[in-house]
C-alpha cells in the first residue's frame, strides 16, 4: 500500500483484470491507487506467464504487471470467501473486469451498484459485449491480427508479425486506464457511478497511425498505389524513416525534419554522389530525389560506426535512432540519469527493474511495494482498511 | 454531459503523440484550444493536412503567433485560465515563449503543465530530437520485433506515439484527481522514450534478473509456451494488397490444442510423439507451423476463422486497412467509422474513428470536425478572456492571431 502523498492515494481499486488491461491497472496502482488483486487459492493464472526467474521460478511477467497491488486469495469453493469478495466492491471506487480472470465471474456487479452507487466499473473484453465476434477468443496475437497492428508489421519475406510481448494488450490497458479515471472524475462530480466497456479491437484499430488515413485519403499521397499500403519492414509509410545497417549495427535513419541539413552534411562528408545534380531542382523529380537521397545515405550509413554516427546525428538535431537491445536499453545513461529505474524484489532479492514512465513534481509516481495479505475468509475489506 | 466537461485544455501539441492525448481528453468532453500559427502549419501540422485533421478532432482551433510579444502575452493569459497546459516539445521552447512551468505556476498554482518531450527533462539526451521510429529503435522496440536471425524489422507504425499519448492523458487525469484531493497542480514530465522502455517491462527484468537479452522471436511468443502461436497463409482473395491472406491461430493450452485438431478432422500427424505435449509443440513449431501451413493454403481464411472460433480455437484474420474499413463486421456494428458532423472546408467529409470507450451513463459520442488555423480565435479568446470581438479581428488584422 502507498505511504507516501501520490495522485491516486486515496482511490481504491479491485483489480479483477486480466492480461488485456492488467498494465492499465498497473498504470494506476503506480500513481498511487490502492489496489487489491484477489487471486484463486491455486494462484492466479497470469503467474505462469513467462519470463520466470531462473532461481525462483517466480514469474517476471507477473512482477512487472502486477507490481504496487495487495493481494489475497479467494476460495472460489467458499460462499464465505466469496461474500467478502464482493463486499470489497462495496466500498472501491473502481473495479477492472476481464473476462479470462477466474473470479471476474464471482462478482454480482449489479448487486455491487446498488450498494455503491459510486462504483466505476471498466470491463475490457476483445470485443465487447455485442456484435457479430463478442464471443471470439482472442489472445494478443490474434486481437493485432484482427485489429490491424499485425498486417503492416513485418516484411515482404516474413509472414505478418506480431509485435514483441504484448504491445496490443497494453494499448487497451492504456485505454482502460484513461475510462476508469474519467468515470472517476465524473463520479466525484455527480455521485454518479457507471459501467464503461472498453473493446480490445477497438483501441487497436484506433492506435493504426496511418492505416485508416491510407484508406480515407490515399489519393492525397502519390506514391499510394492502393488503399492500404503492404507490410515493409522498418519503412515508415512516408518513406522517410528506415534502419539500415551500419558499420557495426543497425541505425534508424531519416533525413526528416530537414532535408536540406541532411544534405548539407552529406556534402560535408563528401558523400553526396550526384544528389547536386541540378535535375533534381526541378519539382517533378522531387519523388526520384527523395529516392536517391535515401540510397546515398544508405551508401554512407554503411560505413559508419554506430555510436558517433547517432551522436553526430542528434548534435545537428537530426532525430535518428540507434538500434539498441534490451542490454543496451538496460545501460543507458539518459534512462540512469533520471533515475528511471527502481529497485524491484523478485524472491527477497534486490534488482534494478524498469520504473514508471511519468515524473510528478509532487505526488510522485513509483513502483510501491506489493503485500500479501492473509485472510481467513472474514474481514477483508477492515484488513485492507476498507471500511465504507 | 461528457465525462471531462468544464476542464479547459490549452494544447501546444504537434504531430501524433501529443494531439492524440488531446484528442481523447477532446472525445471525453474537454475544451481543448489547439495552438497553432501560419509559421507553423506546415505538412503534418498543416490544418489541410489528412494526418492533422485526424489526430485533431473535437478541439478548438486558436492561432497564435507566438513570435509577437502580444501573442505571448495572450498565450500566458490563456494558461492562467487553463486547468491543463500540454506539449510535446523538446524541453525549454515553452519556458522561451514565457509560457513554461514556473512562470504559469506563479499566476496559476491549479494549473497542471504536461511536458511530453521525447527524452524528458534532465538527462545527457535532453535535447535530443525524437520521432516515434527514433524511440522505437532507443527503446528496444525496434530490435525485439522481427524474426530470428532476420535483422530488426521494427513495428509498422508509430505504436510509442499512440502509447505516450494514452499515457500522457491517463497523467492528466491523475493530476485533476489529485488536485481534487490536495488543492494544487502540479508538472508532470513524461519522456516518450521512457513510454517504449516501459512497454518492454518483462524483458527489462528477464535482463536484470536473469541476464538474458531477448531477441525477436517470429510470432511465436517470446516467453510462453504456446503453440501453434502464428500466422499461416490461406486461399488469396485477388483483392489483397500482396495477393495473400492470413490467418494468425494461436493454442495456449491443450483444451484449445485439442479442439484444434478436432476442427481440423484430426489430421494424422497431430498424433505424432512430438506434438503431444505444449513442451514438444513449441520445441518442434517450425514442423507444426509446416503441417497448419499446408492444411489452411487452400482454404479460405473467413470460412476457417468461424470455424476455429466456433471450435474454441482463438482465429483471427489479419485485416488490412481496406478489412477494417469494409469488412470487419463488428466495426461496423459498432458504428466504429463515422463520419464529423460538419464538412471539412478543405477536405470534404472527414472520417472519424470513434472513441473505444463507451460510457453507459455519458456516453461520448459527438465529433466535431478538425478546425482550420485560427478558425475559432473568436470564440476562443472571448470564452477564456472574455475579449470583444473587435479586439480579436484587431489582432488578427494585426498578424497576432495568424
Amino acid at each position: 500500500m502507498p505511504t507516501r502523498c501520490q495522485a491516486l492515494t486515496k482511490t481504491r481499486i479491485v483489480d479483477l483484470s486480466d492480461d488485456k488491461s492488467i498494465y492499465g491497472v498497473k498504470m494506476l496502482a503506480d500513481l498511487g491507487a490502492d489496489t487489491v488483486r484477489p487471486e484463486p487459492t491455486e494462484g492466479d493464472p497470469l503467474r505462469q506467464r513467462g519470463p520466470f526467474d531462473n532461481k525462483s521460478g517466480e514469474s517476471l511477467w507477473y512482477a512487472y504487471f502486477a507490481s504496487s497491488r495487495r493481494h489475497f486469495s479467494v476460495n472460489e469453493a467458499s460462499s464465505a470467501s466469496l461474500y467478502e469478495l464482493n463486499a470489497l466492491l462495496s466500498c472501491a471506487d473502481i473495479c477492472f473486469l476481464g473476462r479470462e480472470n477466474p473470479l471476474a465471474a464471482h462478482v454480482n456487479i449489479d448487486a455491487a451498484r446498488i450498494s455503491n452507487p459510486k462504483l466505476v466499473v471498466v470491463d475490457v473484453s476483445p470485443f465487447g459485449s455485442s456484435g457479430p465476434w463478442a464471443d471470439f477468443k482472442a489472445p494478443d496475437l490474434v486481437a493485432g491480427a484482427l485489429g490491424g497492428s499485425v498486417g503492416v508489421t513485418g516484411d515482404e519475406y516474413t509472414p505478418p508479425l506480431k509485435l514483441f510481448g504484448e504491445l496490443n494488450f497494453t494499448i487497451s490497458g492504456s485505454y482502460a486506464a484513461a475510462a476508469a479515471l474519467a468515470g472517476l472524475h465524473h463520479a466525484e462530480n455527480t455521485g454518479q457511478g457507471q459501467c464503461i466497456e472498453v473493446p480490445v479491437h477497438e483501441c487497436i484499430a484506433s492506435s493504426l497511425e496511418h492505416v485508416f488515413m491510407w484508406y480515407y485519403y490515399h489519393q492525397y499521397f502519390p506514391n499510394a498505389r492502393a488503399q492500404a499500403l503492404e507490410r515493409r519492414g522498418s519503412l515508415h509509410w512516408t518513406n522517410l524513416y528506415v534502419v539500415m545497417p551500419t558499420k557495426d549495427g543497425r541505425m534508424m535513419i531519416t533525413p526528416a525534419p530537414n532535408m536540406d541539413a541532411q544534405l548539407a552534411w552529406l556534402v560535408e562528408e563528401g558523400a553526396f554522389q550526384d544528389l547536386l545534380d541540378p535535375k533534381y531542382e526541378d519539382p517533378a523529380q522531387r519523388r526520384d530525389y527523395f529516392a536517391r537521397l535515401m540510397q546515398v545515405i544508405r551508401e554512407w550509413v554503411a560505413e559508419q560506426p554506430s555510436e558517433e554516427l547517432f551522436f553526430n546525428a542528434q548534435e545537428r538535431h537530426a532525430p535518428y535512432g540507434w538500434v539498441q537491445d534490451i542490454a543496451q536499453v538496460s545501460q543507458n545513461p539518459q534512462l540512469e540519469a533520471r533515475s528511471w529505474w527502481q529497485s524491484t524484489t523478485i524472491a527477497a532479492r534486490e534488482f534494478k527493474g524498469p520504473g514508471v514512465p511519468f515524473q510528478f513534481s509532487k505526488t510522485p509516481a513509483q513502483v510501491n511495494d506489493e503485500e500479501w495479505l492473509s485472510s481467513d475468509d472474514s474481514g477483508v475489506p477492515e484488513t485492507l482498511g476498507w471500511e465504507t | 454531459m461528457r465525462p471531462l466537461e468544464g476542464i479547459r485544455i490549452l494544447d501546444f501539441t504537434h504531430v501524433l503523440a501529443g494531439p492524440f492525448a488531446t484528442r481523447l481528453l477532446g472525445d471525453i468532453g474537454a475544451d481543448v484550444v489547439k495552438v497553432n500559427s501560419h509559421r507553423r502549419a506546415a505538412a503534418n501540422n498543416a490544418p489541410g493536412s489528412p494526418y492533422y485533421v485526424i489526430w485533431n478532432r473535437n478541439k478548438r482551433a486558436l492561432a497564435l503567433d507566438m513570435s509577437r510579444d502580444e501573442a505571448k502575452d495572450v498565450a500566458r493569459s490563456l494558461a492562467n485560465r487553463a486547468d491543463v497546459v500540454i506539449d510535446n516539445f523538446s524541453f525549454g521552447v515553452l519556458d522561451r515563449w514565457g509560457v513554461g512551468y514556473e512562470a504559469v505556476n506563479k499566476s496559476n498554482d491549479q494549473v497542471i503543465y504536461i511536458q511530453m518531450s521525447g527524452m524528458g527533462g534532465g538527462g545527457p539526451w535532453s535535447n535530443f530530437v525524437t520521432y516515434a521510429p527514433t524511440i522505437h529503435a532507443l527503446s528496444g522496440l525496434t530490435h525485439t520485433t522481427g524474426v530470428p536471425d532476420g535483422g530488426p524489422i521494427g513495428l509498422g507504425f508509430s505504436y510509442n506515439d499512440h502509447q505516450a499519448g494514452l499515457h500522457a492523458a491517463v497523467a492528466i487525469l491523475a493530476a485533476i484527481e489529485a488536485r481534487r484531493q490536495t488543492g494544487f497542480g502540479q508538472q508532470i514530465d513524461l519522456a516518450q522514450f521512457e513510454v517504449g522502455a516501459a512497454m518492454l517491462g518483462p524483458s527489462l527484468l528477464d535482463y536484470a534478473v536473469n541476464g538474458v537479452n531477448a531477441q525477436p522471436s517470429g510470432n511465436q511468443p517470446p516467453y510462453d509456451q504456446f503453440a501453434p502461436h502464428g500466422c499461416y497463409p490461406c486461399r488469396a482473395a485477388g483483392d489483397d494488397i500482396l495477393d495473400e491472406r492470413w490467418l494468425a491461430i494461436v493454442c495456449r493450452d491443450e483444451s484449445e490444442w485439442q479442439a484444434l485438431v478436432k476442427a481440423m478432422d484430426s489430421p494424422s500427424w497431430c498424433t505424432e510423439e512430438i506434438f503431444a505435449t505444449a513442451e514438444t509443440r513449441c520445441e518442434h513449431a517450425e514442423t507444426l507451423n509446416e503441417h497448419i501451413a499446408a492444411f489452411t493454403r487452400e482454404k479460405d481464411a473467413t470460412m476457417l476463422m468461424y470455424l476455429f472460433q466456433r471450435a474454441g480455437v482463438p482465429a483471427g484474420l489479419v485485416q488490412t486497412g481496406i478489412d477494417l474499413a469494409e469488412h470487419d463486421p463488428q466495426l461496423a456494428g459498432h458504428e466504429f467509422i463515422q463520419f464529423a458532423e460538419e464538412e471539412h472546408p478543405l477536405l470534404g467529409e472527414t472520417f472519424i474513428d470513434r472513441l473505444p470507450i463507451y460510457f453507459e451513463k455519458t456516453p461520448c459520442n459527438t465529433y466535431k470536425r478538425s478546425r482550420l488555423l485560427g478558425e475559432d480565435n473568436a470564440s476562443v479568446l472571448q470564452d477564456w478572456l472574455g475579449m470583444s470581438a473587435a479586439d480579436v479581428q484587431r489582432g488578427e488584422e494585426a498578424g497576432t492571431f495568424k
